[in-house]
């Protein structure tokens, strides 16, 4: 795959980000292109998620310029960015009853204007990212009465019904038995491509080495390592990350 | 069904039970003859068929009772299912903010004080209600910070049920304090259309009907906060910016509902569950069909209520609290609100 290294899809330069006088991500520098899937790891409290949000303009920053689509951040509507980026939460928690294929359809809100509901185009882009999932058969469930495992599938395909040229994940794989998790990552393999870029917070080291092509590491709000996953995923780095020891971290 | 197709559907229905709705009562007026009557009157169409003494009860009496049950049972129906969507709660109703507390302790004083004769009749104790309901949603907006991007669901319906409390307290002494006007009083807590003349019509039209629309045409942003905020904006909604203006039209909306009725219960709370069961949650949909699905509600309630002589807000108490008793019943057994 031919990635043009000058287009820069996600770009971070000097990113702070404080919450409260906390500080919660600092000095984050980062350059993502076209095609490219990423793994972001890290202990709990690291900052990943928080990266995610500063990424897709849901936390401000605090100094620093965050980039999408070769476009400085803040200058940007929620509209735009909702085009640019989409982003899978750690899970659906809905107040009414609401089939699957209705929720997925909201993948469409950033698309459209005005008070009319789904066009029908829309609900056929929400059925095309329903079957691309493999969760077609769900389509008339009610999303409350699924579980944790059909839920994911069908929190990603509301992302992909927003067609973004980036789709960021929370922790797609949490909570999942082995089954589901192997199912949810070679989904994610096969939906990066040339036209979309996929990056995921993930905890599974095994599963990071053999998936993503490029694995960033987080501590303290901190990037520490950006790289291949062998360069990344060393023991001394896995042993300083979690604050484990390196013997035990260099059978992870 | 589309809901485009149920909107047309239920505009014409709404508008046959309505000519149903004018020409029933003690002296009844067929169909036929109030339909001749409207089209003379408003539009100048036809000839003078009818007497004069039906045309002034049509007119005078009728119409603008009819009129206000239509628009106060949408602006409360819209409302209602608003406030459902934005706090993602499906027992919010449009007085979660402390509106009715507010307005009926602004009608109790306004009732109390010595006005009377000339303001009584331009809508002193409306004006008054109307007040309340608005100053209550702004202590409500204040405390609990809407719009500053930091406010909690939980915390909005704590301090809405805590503003409403006081008031609602405050509204008690007043009510010990009135001696002879406690009847007055109670007749607006109870929700009625008795008052719904021309003038105060007139007078609360434009709040209700432009904040109603507005609203009920802002379901594209309102759909974006089911799956909660942070996933709103995830969908490119601007969430500050579209809970203010949500929680501002949904108050003006019902602040204008109960200056005209009182407090008229369970309208705003069932009919918007009624439309998801037919249409889903998506409230594109849910908003216009409540307008609709309110009016007609109302509009029946009312009839009713005019035939027995018992309080409007009484009769939706009394078809919307088992209503929604089943609706829990089956949220226990199989399907969830």
């Amino acid at each position: 795959m031919q990635i043009d290294p000058s287009y820069e899809l996600i770009g971070a330069r000097n990113v702070r980000v404080e919450i409260g006088g906390k500080l919660i991500l600092d000095e984050i520098n980062l350059k993502i292109g076209v095609g490219e899937r990423v793994a972001i790891v890290g202990a709990n409290g690291a900052g990943k998620t928080s990266l995610l949000r500063a990424l897709s303009g849901t936390l401000p920053v605090a100094s620093g310029e965050v980039i999408l689509c070769t476009e400085p951040l803040g200058g940007l509507s929620r509209a735009t960015i909702a085009r640019s980026i989409a982003v899978v939460g750690a899970d659906l928690v809905l107040p009414f009853a609401t089939r699957a294929d209705e929720l997925v359809a909201l993948g469409r809100l950033p698309h459209g204007r005005g008070p009319s509901g789904p066009t029908p185009h829309d609900r056929e882009r929400a059925a095309a990212a329903l079957e691309r999932v493999g969760a077609s058969h769900l389509a008339a469930r009610d999303v409350r009465t699924l579980s944790a495992g059909e839920k994911q599938l069908i929190a990603i395909a509301l992302g992909l019904a927003q067609e973004t040229p980036i789709l960021a994940l929370d922790e797609p794989t949490v909570h999942l038995d082995l089954k589901h998790r192997v199912e949810i990552a070679d989904l994610l393999v096969s939906l990066a491509d040339r036209a979309r870029t996929v990056v995921a917070i993930f905890h599974e080291i095994d599963m990071v080495r053999q998936l993503f092509p490029r694995v960033i590491l987080m501590k303290l709000g901190r990037i520490v390592a950006d790289g291949s996953p062998d360069s990344v995923l060393t023991a001394a780095r896995i042993a300083d990350a979690w604050g484990i020891p390196q013997e035990r971290a260099a059978r992870l | 069904m589309t809901s485009p197709r149920l909107l047309v559907g239920g505009a014409l229905l709404l508008s046959g039970v309505a000519v149903l709705a004018i020409g029933f009562g003690s002296v009844a007026i067929a169909p036929g003859d109030v339909v001749s009557i409207l089209a003379r009157q408003l539009f100048g169409v036809g000839e003078a068929a009818q007497g004069a003494g039906a045309t002034s009860i049509v007119m005078e009496l009728r119409l603008p009772r009819i009129l206000a049950a239509i628009l106060v049972g949408a602006a409360l129906a819209v409302a209602g299912g608003a406030f459902q969507s934005l706090l993602r709660n499906p027992l919010a109703d449009p007085y979660v903010l402390g509106t009715s507390s507010g307005a009926a302790l602004g009608a109790a004083i306004a009732i109390l004080l010595p006005i009377g004769g000339v303001a009584w009749e331009l809508g002193g104790v409306q004006l008054a209600a109307f007040i309340g309901a608005l100053a209550s949603v702004g202590l409500v907006w204040r405390v609990a910070g809407i719009g500053s991007g930091e406010e909690r669901i939980a915390s909005v319906l704590l301090v809405g049920y805590a503003v409403a409390s006081l008031l609602a307290a405050a509204l008690s002494l007043v009510m010990l304090a009135s001696g002879a006007n406690l009847r007055a009083i109670f007749s607006f807590l109870l929700g009625g259309l008795d008052g719904a003349t021309w003038p105060r019509l007139a007078a609360a039209a434009l709040p209700l009907i432009a904040a109603t629309t507005l609203l009920a045409l802002r379901g594209r942003a309102l759909a974006g906060f089911l799956l909660g905020d942070e996933a709103a904006q995830h969908l490119g909604v601007d969430v500050r910016r579209e809970r203010r203006i949500a929680v501002a039209l949904a108050s003006l909306a019902t602040a204008a509902a109960v200056a005209l009725a009182g407090l008229v219960g369970f309208v705003g709370l069932v009919v918007p569950h009624l439309v998801r069961l037919a249409v889903g949650p998506d409230p594109r949909a849910v908003l216009p069909l409540s307008a609709i699905g309110g009016a007609l509600l109302l509009l029946l309630a009312d009839t009713i209520a005019r035939s027995i002589a018992v309080p409007v807000g009484v009769i939706t108490a009394l078809i919307g609290a088992p209503f929604l008793l089943w609706l829990l019943h089956r949220a226990r057994t199989g399907y969830a609100l």
